[in-house]
């Protein structure tokens, strides 16, 4: 999941958590706060009832006492208390019977004090009624029949009791209530604490996840800035574009390069940068190729790499300002998750300096040979004249040096020549002049320049041609094969023989030239390709070769698309094979 | 009447060597020019058989001195024959310009008469030579 999907997530658990532990402390808040309240309302109630027992004790004293006063004294103010006393009462007990109805076994104790209430009030009215009837004597009586003192003690009793009682529930109450709050407390302050510690932790978390988030976004900022400073400090230009070959993007290079801005390169078709001639050419090269039909426009760039086949080649880039560039382009397909093209990749090489570069040599080449020649004709020339004999006879040791010296004129212009011809070769500059070559007449062709050579020392050659022909320079490749079999000359030994064959197989034709001679050790095969490299470094002086011969014939067989290898065993002589691909429509026949 | 050869090259020592060549080997009468522009003169004023032509000369160079000479009324019929070193030698090129043949510099001195022969169709049987090959008294 997306770290920005996770820390909402987390912080929706804390918030929730959060609201939960809220809302149990609130409902525990509220229950307790409830019961308080209750609890409160019961202690008042309880007081209350304390406080009417006690007030409905006093009011009975007060009235016996005013009963007895007004016993005492016969004068009527004395009952006023005892009036006042009785009102009260009623209304008293009224009230005590309300209060207590929820309490059944209150209610019962009252109802069982009630009676004894009533009775001692009737005693009183009693006295009252005997004093007033009877007169003092007759009060005295009651007062001293002592059920007045028992009724009197018997209520006492029960309303202490019953206050007692009351007492000792308030305090069980208080205790329950102040247990009940203490828990509460405890629930709340754990349940707070939880809430706390849940919203700490996921504090913690969320901080975490956010770092790491930063962390990422900082990563991710850092491998685009490496891209970027990768794409644009490249000396290379790299463009992208999308399927249909607009442009996306242009890096800093193609920019500079090229005199647009990528904003304004962005959105057009890649070909403003090209050469509408070469586009077409390229497409019509490709539709041959191919075997299928590739317009001259963006797709003659792409189609290849579309089929995932490198495409690499030198065209021109054009500039804003219409000058043109050479450059090596090389185009890959980009594609996405699923394999989809999601466009092309254009990297191009500036050649600029490359194309500099090789007008420089090709000029050099070209002076070199011009200013080597000059005098070796002259040498030449002058020794020849003199060596045989046309300005006169000379004394026998002249003519020797004579010889030596115009022997070696020749060596030294076989090397200029096969020096310039590889510097040509490699440089690729040289013109290929490609035709359809008959392999039979070429065969025949080189055997010919070597003939002479090979009868003077009774050489014989046998030609084995095959069927067919392959695309090239006549006379480049006939070198190649005067080449081979001129060394095959060279090393046989007098009367030998030599053998020049051409087989073909599949869309290839393999050349063999065998010869009898003393053969090469196998860790010196690859290396008689290179440059100046002979099997015998006297070979040089005595058979008179260049070191070149081999490393010219590769450089034109490889131009040709083919290769050229040597087989051999030490005293065994030597076989000189060039592999080249038959001409197509010979390759299309083959069987 | 030996045949007169014009040698037109810069170089003194490669004149000297084509004179000693032709006319001990090849029995020729040889003139010689140093420059394009000399040679012309001399081909004009001489009227050689035929011109030997150096390709690489400086001021006026090989190219430009057969295009002169075979504008000109007075030279235009006489064959030239290019000498060039083998790497810019574009024989067909030279020959469009009107050029008779094309030498390859370094050449043999001995083959230098046959080769002119052979270009021009003569034939070479020692001094004297006729130009339909029959030797002359």
């Amino acid at each position: 999941m997306l770290m920005g999907g996770r820390i909402r997530l987390w912080i929706i658990a804390a918030s929730v958590a959060g609201l939960i532990a809220l809302a149990v402390v609130s409902w525990l808040s509220y229950r307790n706060t409830k019961e308080l309240i209750a609890a409160n309302g019961r202690l008042a109630q309880a007081h209350k009832l304390i406080e009417d027992l006690t007030a409905l004790h006093l009011l009975l004293d007060d009235a016996e006492s005013s009963c007895r006063g007004y016993a005492l004294s016969g004068k009527d103010d004395y009952l006023k208390p005892y009036d006042v006393a009785l009102t009260q009462l009623d209304i008293t007990t009224q009230v005590l019977g309300h209060d207590l109805a929820d309490d059944p076994n209150r209610s019962r104790q009252f109802q069982e004090l009630e009676p004894i209430i009533q009775a001692r009030l009737e005693l009183m009215k009693g006295l009252v009624d005997a004093r007033r009837k009877r007169g003092f004597e007759a009060a005295v009586r009651v007062v001293q029949s002592d059920r007045g003192k028992r009724l009197a003690d018997e209520i006492r009793r029960r309303i202490s009791a019953m206050q007692a009682e009351e007492r000792n529930d308030l305090l069980d109450r208080e205790r329950e209530s102040r247990e009940r709050a203490r828990s509460t407390i405890l629930v709340v302050g754990v349940t707070c604490l939880l809430g706390i510690a849940l919203l700490l932790a996921a504090s913690v978390v969320i901080y975490r996840l956010n770092r790491q988030s930063e962390k990422d976004h900082l990563a991710l900022q850092n491998a685009e800035r490496i891209q970027r400073t990768i794409l644009n400090s490249a000396a290379y230009s790299m463009i992208s574009t999308d399927p249909a070959g607009l442009i996306q993007l242009a890096n800093a290079a193609a920019e500079k390069w090229l005199g647009y801005t990528g904003a304004e390169l962005a959105g057009n078709t890649v070909t403003i940068v090209h050469d509408a001639r070469e586009l077409q050419s390229r497409g019509d090269q490709l539709t041959r190729a191919m075997g299928m039909p590739v317009p001259g426009d963006y797709q003659a760039l792409v189609t290849k790499a579309r089929y995932g086949v490198a495409d690499e080649f030198e065209c021109a880039y054009i500039r804003k300002d219409g000058t043109r560039f050479p450059v090596l382009l090389a185009v890959t397909a980009l594609r996405g998750g699923d394999n989809d093209l999601a466009g092309y990749l254009m990297i191009a090489a500036d050649l600029s300096d490359r194309h500099a570069m090789r007008k420089m040599k090709d000029e050099f080449v070209s002076v070199v040979s011009h200013e080597l020649r000059t005098p070796l004709t002259s040498i030449k020339g002058a020794l020849g004249l003199l060596a045989r004999g046309v300005t006169g006879a000379l004394p026998p040791k002249a003519d020797e040096m004579a010889q030596i010296a115009l022997t070696n004129a020749d060596r030294l212009s076989r090397l200029v020549d096969d020096i310039l011809d590889l510097q040509r070769i490699e440089s690729g500059r040289i013109a290929i002049d490609m035709r359809t070559c008959d392999i039979a007449d070429l065969m025949r062709q080189s055997v010919e320049s070597v003939h002479l050579v090979a009868e003077g020392e009774g050489i014989t050659i046998a030609i084995s041609p095959c069927q067919g022909s392959i695309r090239a320079d006549q006379e480049r490749m006939v070198q190649a094969f005067v080449n081979l079999l001129g060394n095959a000359v060279k090393f046989s030994r007098r009367g030998g023989r030599i053998e020049f064959a051409a087989e073909r197989t599949g869309s290839i034709v393999v050349f063999r030239v065998r010869d009898e001679g003393r053969g090469i050790p196998k860790d010196k095969l690859e290396t008689i390709f290179e440059r100046f490299e002979q099997v015998d470094a006297s070979d040089a002086r005595e058979k008179g070769g260049t070191g070149l011969g081999l490393a010219i014939c590769r450089s034109i067989v490889e131009q040709h698309g083919g290769r050229v290898w040597a087989e051999s065993e030490l005293g065994r002589g030597s076989t000189f094979c060039v592999q080249l691909p038959l001409a197509e429509a010979d390759a299309v026949t083959a069987s | 009447m030996p045949k007169t050869v014009l040698v037109i090259d810069d170089d003194r020592d490669i004149r000297e060597v084509a004179k000693t060549s032709l006319e001990l080997v090849g029995g020729f009468m040889v003139i010689l020019a140093d420059s394009g522009k000399s040679g012309v003169d001399l081909a004009q004023q001489a009227r050689p058989d035929a011109i030997i032509l150096d390709l690489m000369m400086p001021d006026l160079d090989g190219q430009q001195t057969l295009v002169q000479l075979k504008q000109l009324p007075e030279t235009a019929s006489i064959p030239v024959i290019m000498l060039t070193a083998k790497v810019q030698a574009s024989k067909k090129e030279l020959v469009s310009k009107g050029a008779a043949g094309v030498l390859v510099k370094p050449f043999d001195p001995m083959q230098l008469s046959d080769q002119v022969c052979e270009i021009l169709g003569w034939t070479l049987t020692g001094k004297d030579v006729g130009h339909d090959g029959s030797p002359k008294e």
